[in-house]
């Protein structure tokens, strides 16, 4: 089982110009760890939607990979989405379960099947390309790298340690800058970045 | 087939085509699926198609969510939490189910939503709901029913989602053309 910041560490130092989202208990973490307008919290509580979010952006910008560090508990509310991305090709789309087991940002409140669910195979029997599974450290620290550039869509699933986070909300006290912004402002400022760069629609 | 109706959609600039289709909006499916430029993208509930629009936004693309009412109801928190609150202009359709059995049981939009009213068969009270619904949601809407150019009303549609950087709805009540 990996901690949160096992988790993230390996995906900042290897991350260039892909798009990260992310959602409860990593909002924060990963907001510490990087500072980039590609960054997206979905942090305003849009019930499970993240994973959706994420590949909309994936299907528009189509030449960049779009990461998305979901929850166990926000994949059980939108597991269709499953079925969506593997129906749309989205071979740009990295989408990873963080599955630490509870409903953290509320205080620990166990998550529906809760160490029965085997992620990986749902993934696999919905027709994902690419599917991994992790639980020690080391292996997915040296997987990450190849992971961020193979052909997908790619389904991760990464046995996480809960943590300590607590409910997220978006003022100028907030350490991560993703967080110091509305979401209207962010969005505005992630589109312009989207948008004008490299691979994006102009 | 719905060719003019696709036809207005690409001259607003309209990239992708995201939702579920019911009986009304099937043709208009049916003929983005076959359109060269504009890309559909059906989905598995509601709620998801306006992430998922929200997301194609972000992205720089200029999407269309297209549901039936009864889809509207359960979208309502997917809504808020993208689309409305990273200010997007999300245009979008509502097909609406139980309108013509609302106007043959003689029931005005305005009717007190009682018990009676409600558990009536010959009141589908889906389209009860979806005027208020929208109202409550703070989102504006128009509708477009069979009287209605559906090619002037998609265009209004978009042009007032982009002016006003939010999710705006279309009623329609009739075929797509």
């Amino acid at each position: 089982m990996l901690t949160v910041g096992q988790l993230l560490e390996p995906l900042s130092r290897h991350r260039t110009d892909e798009v990260v989202v992310t959602t409860m208990s990593v909002v924060r973490p990963w907001g510490r760890l990087s500072d980039s307008d590609l960054d997206f919290a979905s942090a305003d509580s849009a019930m499970g939607h993240t994973a959706d979010l994420a590949l909309g952006i994936a299907l528009a910008q189509p030449s960049r990979r779009v990461v998305c560090l979901n929850g166990d508990g926000s994949m059980l509310m939108c597991l269709g989405t499953l079925a969506t991305a593997v129906d749309v090709r989205a071979a740009n789309y990295i989408l990873v379960v963080c599955d630490n087991g509870v409903y953290e940002i509320t205080g620990h409140q166990p998550v529906p099947g809760s160490g029965q669910i085997d992620y990986a195979a749902m993934a696999q029997a919905v027709g994902f390309r690419t599917v991994h599974h992790f639980d020690d450290a080391r292996a997915w620290a040296e997987a990450v790298p190849e992971l961020l550039r193979e052909s997908g869509p790619t389904f991760v699933h990464v046995r996480t340690e809960p943590g300590d986070q607590g409910p997220i909300g978006r003022c100028p006290e907030e350490e991560a800058r993703y967080l110091q912004h509305s979401l209207a402002e962010w969005s505005g400022i992630m589109r312009d970045a989207l948008v004008a760069g490299p691979s994006g629609r102009t | 087939m719905a060719r003019r109706s696709v036809d207005a959609l690409l001259r607003a600039g309209v990239t992708h085509v995201v939702g579920i289709p019911d009986n009304t909006s099937g043709p208009l499916f049916d003929t983005v699926q076959r359109h060269p430029t504009i890309r559909l993208i059906t989905v598995t509930r509601e709620g998801e198609a306006f992430a998922l629009a929200s997301g194609l936004w972000l992205g720089g693309a200029t999407p269309l969510v297209v549901i039936q009412n009864t889809g509207l109801l359960e979208a309502g928190d997917a809504i808020r939490g993208t689309a409305q609150r990273m200010g997007a202009p999300m245009p979008f359709i509502v097909t609406g189910r139980g309108y013509a059995k609302m106007e043959h049981a003689g029931v005005t939009r305005d009717a007190e939503r009682t018990r009676e009213l409600l558990t009536r068969p010959d009141v589908d009270s889906t389209a009860l709901f979806t005027e208020p619904t929208l109202d409550a949601w703070g989102i504006p809407w128009g509708l477009c029913s069979q009287e209605d150019d559906m090619v002037e009303a998609l265009g209004d549609l978009i042009s007032g989602a982009a002016t006003g950087l939010r999710p705006t709805a279309l009623i329609v009540t009739r075929g797509f053309d």
